[in-house]
């Protein structure tokens, strides 16, 4: 016992015999007529504690015993994946954040960001990282995904889990009503397909629709600038046959991709700052001035003037790209 | 005000239509309840006269003037093949008896609502839909499947009828599909396969309507029709693995381009008959709708969310598990025998 004891400190390889003798209790569990998850979690009592409640995690998951909210968010499943995205965050591109006090820790706020990164665009991950660690008050934000990940196998489901929703207005005001931080890129396609040497030039800002919806559920917009994004995937060209091929918006050609096939996927190491900038209040505007628009175009120029200001800014004091 | 509300049903041979007369025969401001089919009904309905018409038959003109109905609910729009009403009969029953009828509500002058059971599938199943549609969102994607065609036809008519008779109230009710411990239907059926085929990555949200929330949205519309489309589902929606999980079943996982194929053979089985192509976008992009229309103006609150209805079913539904769970165990038996 004293011995089991000593390996059930958390941290440290567990010990050989700990998992044969939890594997021996399971065996026994079986035998008697448990079910598989009720004896794996009776014979994980001998395990140290950190394997320990993996262990009663999983039975706990496979038995359909934890929540998924309304828009198919599954948190237990994004803080399962949130060490990989911590590694890119922390040590691939070091990542530095500011302002990330300017998120409302309360209600609903809408977070509007430029967005890049051609093959596969990370900033709405790396943003999420942001909030989660720095904030004082951290909530997980939801996020808009361009509508064709959302017929892809794996990706439909993964996006949906961590917190994607299709991007459409409807979606966005379902989710700023039920108070939730919703991160938009109004640039949309244009934004991740433009080519590199275009990078940090912010593309036209759709139809203002994102200005539509902050103004009729009355959320605060929050300007982001994100660089470092152009940098993970250069675009050089883009190939039409191949779109066409798989029905995508674009296909990118990178410096590495698809010149060194799947190793081409690996994001290059740049170096990221994302500035969450002051809120720009929406309140004093009754819901109708959605109707409104010369004021929707004027709000949607001030955001994206902000964005594009605060982009340069972030790209001087960045200075190297890579090191 | 002493007369008391006189309601014909259609389809009353089917399980939902009889539920709600069983509803309405408890109900003392009911005076008078007519039940249209081809079939008997099945249940031990008391005070309910049973009319033995075929919906596609002129026939209807003269029978339904002849009940003085005030509230007629029709509830012979089909999904799936039944018993005397056969996969190749479903079109013309839906599509044709629909208009058979109206025409017969146009000779119904006591007529004063029209409470229709129709379907979700008229919003479609799409990968980049919004999350929850809202009644006035039907139509934002082409009608895809046989079934969906025959739904937006069934609107049209009744869209139509309702625009030129203001003095009736056309209720259009959009039901997702039902689940419950008693019921059977071609998705419950699916869900109580030993082990249930799914789409390979892919992981649609889904809504169950509870079959008791089923009929009482029903029963609530008929007493407080209003004018339109309401969706009926429960509150939030629950996603197929989720589902899988709850009610412990292996899934197979089949790539998505052979998942037609292979449900195609599988909706013979089923019962599910030519909508086996609503199955499959069902099952791989799912649908949400938004149900504020019927708690704020209908007036009905589902007794159980999505979540809760499938648990409800879980438990309840004590289908046999033909397929032992591969688990930890087996893991464990090859270790401790090595």
């Amino acid at each position: 016992m004293e011995a089991r004891e000593a390996t059930g400190t958390d941290g440290g390889a567990p010990a050989p015999e700990a998992i044969a003798d939890f594997l021996r209790r399971l065996r026994t569990g079986v035998e008697e007529g448990l079910d598989p998850l009720n004896a794996a979690e009776r014979a994980a009592t001998g395990l140290p504690s950190s394997l320990r409640s993996s262990v009663e995690r999983m039975a706990r998951r496979m038995r359909g015993d934890y929540h998924e909210d309304e828009w198919g968010f599954d948190e237990e499943f994004a803080e399962a994946a949130f060490p990989l995205f911590e590694f890119l965050y922390d040590n691939w591109w070091r990542v530095a954040a500011t302002g990330v006090e300017n998120v409302p820790a309360h209600g609903r706020a809408m977070l509007v960001a430029n967005h890049a990164g051609s093959l596969f665009p990370f900033d709405a991950s790396m943003m999420t990282l942001a909030i989660m660690k720095e904030h004082p008050l951290p909530r997980w934000p939801r996020f808009m995904v361009l509508d064709w990940a959302f017929v892809l196998p794996f990706l439909s489901a993964f996006m949906r889990r961590v917190g994607g929703v299709p991007a459409n207005p409807d979606n966005a005001a379902g989710l700023l009503e039920s108070d939730q931080v919703v991160m938009v890129f109004p640039e949309g396609v244009r934004g991740t397909g433009k080519p590199f040497s275009e990078r940090y030039r912010l593309q036209r800002f759709g139809r203002g629709g994102f200005v539509e919806v902050a103004l009729r559920t009355g959320s605060p917009i929050v300007p982001v600038a994100v660089v470092g994004s152009e940098e993970i995937y250069p675009k050089l060209a883009e190939s039409r046959v191949l779109a066409r091929l798989i029905g995508a918006p674009f296909v990118p050609i990178t410096p590495t991709f698809p010149a060194l096939g799947p190793l081409g996927l690996v994001p290059l190491p740049s170096k990221w700052r994302i500035e969450f900038c002051e809120p720009i209040d929406l309140s004093e505007h009754p819901a109708d001035a959605a109707e409104d628009r010369a004021l929707v175009f004027e709000i949607s120029e001030l955001v994206r003037e902000t964005i594009q200001e605060k982009l340069y800014e972030n790209l001087v004091k960045r200075g190297s790209a890579f090191l | 005000m002493a007369r008391g509300k006189r309601i014909a049903i259609t389809g009353i041979s089917s399980p939902w239509a009889s539920d709600l007369a069983r509803r309405l025969e408890r109900d003392p401001a009911v005076e008078f309840i007519a039940g249209i089919d081809t079939e008997p009904p099945a249940a031990d309905l008391e005070r309910t006269e049973f009319i033995e018409a075929d919906i596609r038959s002129p026939v209807l003109s003269r029978l339904l003037p002849s009940t003085r109905a005030d509230t007629l609910v029709h509830c012979a729009f089909l999904w799936y093949p039944a018993p005397g009403k056969p996969d190749r009969a479903l079109h013309d029953i839906n599509v044709i008896g629909a208009l058979q009828l109206l025409t017969a509500c146009e000779r119904t002058e006591t007529l004063e609502a029209l409470v229709v059971r129709g379907s979700a599938a008229i919003y479609g199943c799409e990968g980049a839909a919004p999350l929850f549609f809202r009644e006035e969102m039907a139509r934002r994607y082409p009608l895809k499947t046989r079934f969906q065609r025959d739904v937006g036809e069934l609107e049209n008519y009744f869209d139509n009828y309702a625009r030129r008779h203001s003095d009736v109230t056309c209720c259009m009710l959009r039901y997702q599909p039902e689940i419950g411990p008693d019921l059977d239907a071609p998705l419950v059926r699916f869900l109580s396969l030993p082990a249930v085929p799914t789409q390979l990555g892919f992981d649609p949200r889904l809504q169950f309507v509870h079959a008791s929330d089923a009929t009482g949205a029903l029963e609530a519309a008929v007493h407080n029709p209003v004018r339109g489309a309401v969706n009926v589902a429960p509150s939030g929606s629950i996603s197929l693995s989720h589902i899988l999980r709850l009610a412990r079943k292996p899934s197979i996982p089949i790539p998505h381009p052979l998942f037609g194929p292979a449900l195609a053979q599988l909706g013979r089985r089923l019962g599910v008959g030519g909508a086996y192509s609503d199955g499959v976008r069902l099952l791989r992009y799912g649908r949400g709708v938004d149900n504020t229309r019927l708690r704020s103006e209908v007036g009905f609150e589902p007794a159980f969310d999505a979540a809760a209805a499938v648990r409800d079913f879980v438990t309840k539904h004590h289908g046999r598990r033909l397929v032992r769970v591969p688990g930890p165990g087996d893991i464990a038996n090859v270790v401790g025998s090595s």
